[in-house]
């Protein structure tokens, strides 16, 4: 099975997921997304920073230093209240849009729409 | 996890770009450590791992860089963040705090409206016809140049001379102070039109001029040197003119047009701004028609404005106009008979003292209005100590509570500074519309950048004052003793109460100069309109007739066209006399020369003295109702009988009580031209044959007993015919009937007499209104301010008064107590200000008539009214401190 890019803006979405159930340092998040998407992801790991960086300017994640189990200094992020809100509703948009270009893309030849040629 | 406040205390010992710079390197490092320690776990080779994990991350530098990048973004948004809801927090706390003092505030930011708002309207005003500059290239270096006479004015006025075109000649030959001098010579000019002739403003200037304002013809061009050497008969239009009468016609260039019976061909239209400067005031007018003003002309007085060169003094330019004209006149030994007179425009200002003076007054006031705002801030930091303390003993530095204060403060400096603003506005129209007639420069003002700029910075001062004083007042007492002590406790407050009383001191004394002020102008106004006249201006008119001009060749024919309107008008319904004179009411014409009384030593040789004449017919004394106090009017008008009528003031001041008819008098009169005088032998002496009341046809404010005398007018040139009429307006209509049937090349005057008596009173009054005005604002403010610190005395001794009623002290002891406390303050502050007034009213010296500026019914009234205001402000808290219950007042606490 070959690896899949990230689509543009859905990294955000990931991150915010990843760190919905407890507060994590990057290499968890890394770790995380590694595991949950059973290694089909193509993602860049320095991308996911700035993926992290950008969420807390938009207030949308909050970190503090902390330490690891092996007594290293690490910087743990974790959701604020916009951003589980964020979350929540960007699901929602992502499942829907899923579902409709998922729809469309399976959809049997009758059912087309006649205007979609452009 | 570390806590946030030791997180907090790291964190600011490090610079703020150095410590996030360091975690995103240490956040990359752990990383990639991390990531290699799980490689290493799933079997991978040490090397191996590290280049995995470092691929993984992407390429290092470039990552690197980006990464420094978003968290710089980031840093930099959330302090931006921070600071924004640590200032909302600050201004939405601060507008809860002023909100929850509702009555406090509103006082507050009125007081600061009124005296920023009455400053904005003055300065507009005074910036518009102080400080503007005339619409001239380098306008900083432009001035007027004048001549006056040496010596021998003793009039009263400033006597200038405009100087002639031989002089103007002169001096632009000569003189190297002056880039450029500029003459010139307005005047109505009739326009010959198909039906009626109309006045048209006409200005004769230099053909440089246009040059000088720094302005090209729009159409055609601007007349030339070469116009006046052809015989000058070329006229440049005015734009607003050649668009009104020629529907902007680009081909009247060359055509001719009539004016005064003489045809002139127009060679070009100067734009709008392109304007001659008035010799007062500051609006420069475009005329109608610019025609050329010929240097040449050695009769010809012109008005005449300079620009000087760079560096030059006025007292510099002067002393060379000075030399050039002893030169070229032929005056030696340092003596000439007219001195040269440079001013700049600022100083030809109408009002000028005036418009100081209310400088000066709405300074006074702005000081009012902030000392009484510095001690409601004062108090309202007393009363909040024990919040402030509360709050720093909660754990708020003292830095925080100085920026909530100071937040207060701008919220409140910045809300009176908009809304005097707005008052500043209104007051400046106030202004505008209340402004004397004739004195329509006023129109111009408004408000400007500069006085926006002003308005705003001093608010902005007084909000960070106000702000430093109110915290310094609560940060001053440590909060152990503020918690500890009650808030009616008396004992602490003592020395905080003594700045409050200072301030109301000092308030009472600045109205105290302003109610002295006032009352020495209101004083002096009202003088002005009681003065005994010394004629009847009821139904009394001057016609003048225009000046013929050059084209008169001798002066009979233009007296017999006075005499035949004389008598015309006298046959006139309504009229019941008329009279001919060379003066009207409102002009003063002098003979200066050498005054000798028969009998009397003769005055030294070469004194000069200026002496009232006017010339008039024998009716004239019955028609302006001047009685005669001795002798009777001319009975021979001849040249021969040489008959002379004084004013009683001349009779007074040389034969005192004694009878003055019979004696001999005689001017030896100055040329003009600055020539010593005849002999004095050579002049025939007058006999007076009548003595008449003293009139002041000047104007009420001008000394109507100064030496004046009535000759007949057989030889004058005389223009006025004074005309008495039944009084009612329909006198008028037959009068300007006449003079259109009559046909004069010219316009005519009518002026009413008694419309330049108000007119001239127009301009005292307006400034006496407007620092009445001033003064009531001050003394509102002063009262406010008492009203302020007695109902806080009274609240801070409720509990002493309580106990003083217990003990069975009388309602009327209290009472005196308070009203004694709060009179004691005013009479100290009128003290002080009555003190400060004795020096201050010198300001408005010149402005008196009829009151001394030590006239002490004003400095007895001024301290009564201030005190009665006082008294005034201690009602409510008399009241206050009469209703004290006894049982509350000692149980509260």
């Amino acid at each position: 099975m070959s690896r899949l890019p990230v689509l543009k803006g859905t990294l955000d979405l990931l991150v915010l997921r990843a760190l919905s159930w407890t507060p994590m340092h990057g290499f968890e998040i890394v770790s995380w997304l590694e595991r949950a998407a059973n290694a089909s992801l193509e993602i860049e790991d320095s991308a996911l920073y700035q993926a992290v960086y950008r969420l807390e300017e938009r207030g949308l994640l909050q970190a503090e230093w902390g330490v690891t189990e092996n007594n290293r200094r690490a910087r743990y992020y974790k959701l604020t209240t916009a951003g589980r809100a964020h979350l929540r509703a960007e699901t929602r948009n992502w499942i829907q849009y899923a579902d409709t270009v998922t729809s469309i893309l399976t959809a049997t030849k009758t059912g087309a729409p006649s205007t979609a040629a452009t | 996890m570390i806590r946030a406040g030791v997180r907090r205390a790291f964190r600011l010992a490090l610079r703020r770009r150095d410590r996030w710079e360091r975690e995103v390197e240490d956040e990359i490092k752990l990383h990639l450590s991390l990531r290699a320690e799980q490689l290493v776990a799933h079997g991978a080779t040490r090397d191996d791992a590290y280049r995995e994990a470092a691929r993984r991350f992407g390429p290092l530098t470039e990552s690197r860089a980006r990464l420094l990048e978003a968290a710089r973004h980031r840093e930099q948004r959330m302090h931006r963040t921070e600071y924004l809801d640590d200032l909302r927090h600050d201004v939405s706390f601060a507008a809860r705090s002023l909100g929850r003092q509702k009555g406090w505030t509103v006082v507050t930011i009125l007081t600061l409206a009124l005296g920023i708002g009455a400053t904005t309207a003055v300065f507009s005003v005074v910036s518009t016809l102080l400080l503007h500059a005339l619409p001239y290239p380098h306008a900083d270096r432009i001035v007027f140049v004048d001549q006056q006479p040496s010596e021998g004015n003793g009039t009263g006025i400033k006597v200038t001379i405009t100087p002639s075109g031989k002089v103007v000649r002169a001096w632009m030959q000569n003189a190297r102070s002056f880039e450029a001098l500029e003459g010139s010579s307005s005047g109505p000019r009739m326009l010959k039109t198909s039906g009626e002739p109309s006045a048209l403003n006409t200005s004769d200037v230099f053909p440089s001029f246009a040059d000088f304002a720094g302005q090209h013809a729009l159409r055609g061009r601007m007349f030339t040197a070469r116009d006046i050497e052809n015989g000058g008969r070329v006229v440049a239009l005015g734009e607003s003119f050649w668009r009104e009468r020629f529907g902007s016609d680009p081909t009247v260039i060359g055509k001719l047009i009539t004016l005064d019976d003489t045809s002139y061909m127009i060679v070009g239209v100067m734009p709008s701004a392109l304007g001659v400067a008035p010799s007062y005031g500051r609006r420069v007018r475009p005329p109608d028609l610019f025609l050329p003003l010929d240097v040449r002309d050695d009769k010809r007085g012109m008005s005449l404005m300079g620009r000087l060169r760079p560096g030059v003094t006025i007292d510099a330019a002067t002393r060379e106009l000075d030399s050039i004209f002893a030169r070229s006149g032929g005056f030696t030994g340092g003596k000439i008979p007219f001195k040269t007179l440079i001013s700049t425009p600022a100083q030809r200002v109408r009002m000028r003292d005036s418009l100081l003076l209310l400088t000066a007054a709405v300074g006074l006031v702005l000081l009012v209005a902030c000392a009484n705002v510095a001690h409601l801030l004062v108090a309202r930091s007393a009363a909040r100590q024990r919040e402030l303390a509360i709050r720093a003993a909660l754990g708020a530095g003292r830095w925080r509570l100085l920026r909530q204060l100071l937040t207060e403060s701008l919220i409140l400096a910045f809300l009176g500074a908009g809304c005097g603003i707005v008052l500043g506005w209104a007051g400046l129209h106030g202004l505008i519309a209340l402004r004397p007639p004739g004195y329509d420069d006023i129109q111009a003002a408004h408000l400007n950048a500069i006085t926006l700029w002003v308005a705003i910075g001093l608010a902005t001062l007084s909000g960070i004052a106000f702000g430093v004083i109110g915290a310094t007042q609560a940060t001053r007492y440590s909060t152990h003793d503020t918690l500890k002590s009650s808030a009616s406790s008396v004992s602490a407050s003592g020395r905080r109460h003594r700045g409050r009383a200072l301030l109301v001191v000092t308030e009472m004394a600045l109205s105290a100069m302003l109610l002295v002020g006032a009352t020495l102008l209101i004083r002096s106004v009202a003088n002005l309109q009681r003065a005994d006249l010394g004629f009847d201006p009821k139904g009394l008119y001057a016609v003048t007739l225009p000046w013929g001009g050059e084209r008169v060749a001798t002066p009979a024919p233009h007296t017999a066209t006075t005499r035949e309107l004389a008598d015309r008008l006298r046959q006139l319904p309504g009229v019941r006399s008329a009279a001919i004179a060379t003066v009207a009411p409102g002009s003063r014409y002098f003979t200066i020369g050498r005054l000798e009384i028969d009998g009397e030593t003769p005055p030294p040789r070469g004194t000069t003295s200026f002496i009232d004449v006017n010339q008039v017919e024998p009716g004239f004394f019955g028609t302006m109702g001047i009685a005669l106090v001795e002798g009777s009017t001319f009975s021979d008008t001849s040249t021969a009988a040489r008959q002379v009528i004084i004013n009683a003031g001349f009779a007074r001041r040389h034969w005192g009580g004694a009878s003055a008819l019979g004696r001999r008098l005689r001017v030896a009169e100055n040329d003009l031209s600055g020539k010593p005088e005849q002999p004095a032998n050579s002049e025939p002496w007058l006999t007076i044959v009548g003595v008449a009341h003293d009139a002041a046809t000047t104007g009420p404010g001008l000394e109507s007993s100064a030496p004046m005398l009535y000759t007949p007018t057989a030889v004058a040139e005389a223009r006025t015919v004074m005309v008495r009429t039944n009084g009612t307006a329909q006198a008028l209509t037959p009068l300007a009937a006449l003079l259109r049937t009559m046909g004069f090349r010219r316009t005519s005057r009518i002026e009413s007499t008694e419309a330049f008596l108000a007119r001239s009173l127009a301009a005292p009054r307006f400034i006496t209104l407007v620092l009445g005005i001033f003064t009531g604002l001050a003394l509102t403010l002063a009262g406010v301010g008492l009203y302020g610190v007695m109902a806080y005395t009274v609240t801070q001794q409720t509990r002493e008064i309580g106990i003083r009623v217990a003990l069975g002290a009388s309602g009327s002891r209290i009472a005196r107590g308070v009203l004694g406390r709060g009179t004691w303050l005013a009479v100290l502050g009128a003290t002080i200000g009555l003190v400060a007034a004795m020096w201050a009213t010198k300001m408005i010296e010149n402005q008196l008539h009829g009151v001394t500026r030590s006239d002490p019914l004003s400095f007895v009234s001024g301290a009564i009214i201030l005190v009665l205001v006082a008294v005034l402000a201690c009602v409510v808290p008399t009241r206050r401190a009469l209703a004290v219950d006894p049982m509350t007042a000692i149980r509260a606490d």
